[in-house]
């Protein structure tokens, strides 16, 4: 099996503060990677050097064999790489369709854009994702007066119009009622048969649904990485993150 | 669901007709040739205010600077038309200029001689500009209030410089071509019927191609980054070039306006690039609402209306109460006029409702802001 | 080259950074705290300029009594604006640029009705009207005051911001709006405050312009747009804003030298602008504030 996304001793260094420590890890493809850690562990920082949001001060990140470190936001995303945020970034002003719509970036090119008035392929698939993360009856409703839940999902499904190789999720299940984790939980089982993901998430019992293998960050470094029974077993991760953590 | 008719694409259409066809009737209807010059002018701070509209309205991106591209294009015209006066053996330098003991005519004056040339160097130079001066900015990532404030800064630059080269550009006093503009047999009498369809096409023109533009991909994109230009970045876009693009084509239809301008006007100066004439263009937009296209065109009639009908002794007092008026919009009703009629059209009872059969994939007409 | 010549050009640039840098002090720190770009700052500027005017001509105040009532007139005239529009618009920072731009044109045309459009002038004391031979070089007394109220403005923005409970309360609200108010920091008291500071130091700012120049309803315009120039490129800080006063009063000076004032000011903003392709966050500054 390929290694999709390798990451090498990666390092973020603020000031003085070493915020990413020599961290490393290699996502497999196809398969469900949950990153957990301690408030501060440096999980969201991860997502901003991997999607070129912010520069390491150094070690690499290398997506399907291009070493993508010092690109651009819009060429990582271009490669195949897509993310959705921690806090939920929708277009607040355009409706749930237009939302989609922007996302189907599959045409990046200003000039061809501007004669481009609609698709027939847009149109196909913005049904398919939207019956996917469950808003098929949404899509003419403004983003900015959707539920949170809802907006949580109508980034999933943007990043699924990128149709990306590798999805980062970063908490997608913050703030969600018990029905909605479970429906989330649904989406993403169905998506890593076709994509590999990477996701973000603090909620031990959502991350054993969806979990192939458990990456658990400390302090900017790598602490442990297994399976999810490998992990709760764990007695180092036990001391700094489960004891912690109440769920 | 209620649908507004406001946000109805097939009314928004009828509404731009209507528009067009009224003002296709003045130049029948009106026999008063110093009132048509007139509303020939409103004409060009209409298609001003368009273009201030399409790129801070739906791009988010204020420009302060507009009088730049309006500008630039106003003194390329006057360039060509002065230039249409001269002679290349018995006079080929404009008095002006030898006023100000210039022995021959500078290099940039050159290209003037050919009106098609000129035409298009009035056109082309602040649409590069724009290009060149949106791309430095853009690809900083220098938005919102940063941007506003270098545009403003640019066109305080414009204005000491086009007052300062004095010997080519006639300084305070601008140019004045003695002769109206002749295009191959054409001769565009600013008092004439001609050049009122002249400005009414540019303005038909600008205004189609800016709806489509609002209507296509690349308008959605644009106005998606104005919502969140991260966001669109990490979908794959570049956002520079979306910005770049909307800015220069606001500013190629502003130059376009400086040029109609210049031809009603027979007369261009550096007050084209004073900072009061960018706060109007701000003030129309503002008023008849900076995210209607239609809106933003009425504005700049209305304000302009009001202002030539109170006459020039008022014109102080005029200033202030539009002053006043434009704080109030912009506390109270960010939509303007246009925020206004949406919001009264929405209250009205629902006549649209169910057009449709139900089952049938739901259109998002609650989709489009504009009108 | 002749090293009067040079020793001219650089205390000229010293003075001209010091007329740049009072323009900019009070823009400065209310864009800093707040993140408010007051687009009618020129204006205040402008109103510090006629109170000076008007307290000379018919209350016959002295000079330097001038000063300080500028500044206090005209931070009323500051704590008005912010309570009765700018408050209410935080979270628009657009709307607040444009709105403070109507309100800069209010000011303007309701100067231009009361005043009228001729030009105004402040009397200086005797002594500061005249010259100064320092051997090789000969400056105004009034330009040398101008330098020494600069760096007394300077200390004292300093200090109120860095040195006292105030100070401390207006760092918190800047940093972090609700963490502030959760130690029971008024953060709108505290913004208002600030306001009235800047607007106050444009006063006093206006007080000596009068001196220096004409005064005129739109003199205003002629200095905010330097004055945004210095904050931006500075990146938004008081010490950014010193340096990039004096480094651009230089510069000025030097183009001034070369070619001529006018074209001097236009290489000026074609320098920032280039300046900020490669560094947008400006001279001192973390590039996040701008996004």
């Amino acid at each position: 099996m390929a290694g999709v996304l390798e990451i090498q001793n990666l390092q973020k260094n603020f000031d003085a503060v070493k915020v990413i420590n020599d961290f490393s890890m290699d996502v497999i493809e196809l398969t469900l990677c949950c990153l957990v850690g301690p408030n501060g562990a440096g999980k969201t920082t991860t997502m901003d050097l991997i999607t070129g949001r912010q520069k390491p001060t150094s070690g690499s990140v290398t997506f399907r064999g291009h070493v993508i470190t010092g690109e651009n936001e819009q060429m990582i995303a271009r490669r195949g790489l897509g993310r959705k945020f921690q806090i939920p970034a929708v277009f607040r002003e355009l409706t749930v369709r237009q939302n989609l719509e922007v996302a189907y970036s599959h045409e990046v090119n200003a000039l061809k854009n501007i004669f481009s008035f609609s698709s027939r392929q847009c149109d196909a698939r913005i049904d398919e994702v939207a019956e996917q993360v469950g808003l098929q009856e949404r899509l003419a409703v403004i983003a900015g007066t959707l539920s949170h839940g809802e907006t949580q999902w109508l980034e999933i499904g943007m990043v699924l119009m990128q149709d990306p190789a590798l999805l980062l999720l970063d908490e997608p299940v913050a703030g969600m009622t018990e029905q909605e984790i479970e429906k989330t939980a649904d989406i993403l089982n169905t998506m890593k048969k076709t994509k590999t993901l990477i996701v973000v998430e603090h909620d031990m019992g959502f991350v054993r649904e969806i979990a192939d293998i458990v990456t658990v960050m400390h302090m900017g470094s790598l602490l442990a990485q297994g399976t999810i029974q490998e992990i709760e077993t764990n007695q180092q991760v036990r001391d700094v993150y489960l004891g912690t953590e109440d769920h | 669901m209620t649908i507004n008719p406001y946000h109805d694409k097939r009314l928004q259409w009828v509404a731009y007709a209507i528009f067009f066809a009224l003002l296709a009737l003045v130049p029948i209807l009106l026999d008063d040739a110093f009132l048509l010059n007139q509303l020939s002018t409103f004409g060009v701070y209409g298609i001003l205010a368009l273009s201030l509209s399409l790129c801070w309205g739906f791009g988010g991106i204020l420009n302060l600077g507009q009088g730049i591209a309006f500008g630039l294009g106003a003194y390329g015209m006057a360039m060509t038309m002065q230039m249409q006066s001269q002679d290349i053996d018995t006079n080929p330098i404009p008095p002006f200029m030898l006023n100000n003991a210039l022995e021959s005519l500078p290099m940039i004056w050159e290209p003037f001689w050919n009106t098609g040339t000129g035409i298009f160097l009035a056109v082309a130079i602040p649409t590069l500009y724009c290009l060149i001066f949106g791309a430095l900015m853009f690809q900083a990532r220098v938005s919102g209030p940063f941007f506003a404030i270098m545009t403003l800064a640019m066109l305080s630059a414009f204005y000491t410089v086009f007052i300062d080269l004095q010997p080519y550009t006639n300084g305070v006093n601008g140019i004045s071509p003695p002769m109206p503009l002749e295009v191959g047999s054409l001769v565009v009498d600013p008092y004439s019927t001609t050049s009122y369809w002249i400005v009414y096409a540019v303005l038909l023109l600008s205004t189609v191609v800016a709806k489509l533009l609002t209507q296509s991909k690349f308008g959605l994109i644009v106005r998606a980054q104005n919502n969140d230009p991260e966001r669109v970045r990490f979908l794959g876009y570049n956002v520079a070039v979306y910005e770049t693009l909307i800015y220069a084509i606001s500013g190629c239809m502003a130059a376009l306006a400086g040029m109609c301008f210049t031809f009603l006007t027979q007369y261009v100066s550096p007050s084209q690039f004073d900072v009061g004439f960018s706060i109007s263009i701000v003030i129309w937009a503002a008023i008849g609402g900076r995210g209607s296209l239609l809106w933003a065109i009425m504005g700049a009639f209305i304000v302009q209306g009001a202002q030539s009908y109170l006459g020039d002794e008022f014109l102080n007092t005029w200033i202030l109460i539009l002053g006043f008026f434009f704080i109030l919009v912009v506390r109270f009703l960010p939509g303007g006029l246009a925020g206004l009629v949406e919001l009264i059209l929405g209250k009205l009872p629902n006549m649209s409702k169910q057009q449709k059969s139900p089952g049938e994939k739901p259109v998002d007409k609650a989709s489009l802001k504009e009108a | 080259m002749d090293p009067s010549v040079v020793l001219s050009a650089l205390v000229l640039g010293i003075s001209i950074g010091s007329i740049f840098l009072v323009a900019a002090l009070g823009l400065a720190i209310i864009y800093g705290t707040a993140g408010v770009i007051n687009m009618a700052h020129g204006e205040l500027i402008m109103l510090g300029a006629y109170t000076t005017y008007t307290l000379q001509t018919f209350l016959g105040v002295p000079f330097f009594l001038c000063l300080p009532l500028s500044f206090c007139i005209v931070a009323l005239v500051g704590i008005a604006i912010e309570r009765l529009l700018i408050q209410h618009l935080y979270n628009r920072p657009l709307d607040t640029l444009l709105a403070t731009w109507g309100v800069s044109l209010v000011l303007m045309q309701g100067v231009r009705l009361i005043f009228g459009s001729d030009p105004k002038y402040v009397q200086l004391p005797a002594f500061l009207s005249t010259n100064l031979d320092l051997g090789i070089v000969n400056v105004s007394v009034f330009r040398i005051f101008v330098v020494l109220v600069a760096a007394l403005l300077v200390f004292a923005t300093w200090y109120t911001f860095y040195r006292t409970r105030f100070g401390i309360m207006v760092r918190a609200v800047t940093q972090n709006k609700e963490m502030a108010a959760s130690f029971g920091i008024n953060s709108g008291k505290t913004y208002m405050l600030t306001f009235a500071i800047g607007a106050g130091l444009a006063g006093v700012a206006g007080a000596m312009f009068g001196g220096l120049n004409i005064v005129l309803p739109t003199m205003g315009m002629s200095y905010v747009v330097e004055a945004f120039l210095m904050v931006v490129s500075g990146g938004g800080s008081l010490l950014g804003t010193i340096l990039a006063s004096g480094f651009t009063g230089q510069m000025q000076s030097i183009f001034a030298f070369i070619f001529n004032d006018t074209f001097a000011r236009f290489l000026i903003f074609l320098m920032v602008v280039i300046f900020l392709r490669f560094r947008p966050q400006g001279l001192i500054g973390s590039g996040d504030t701008r996004r």
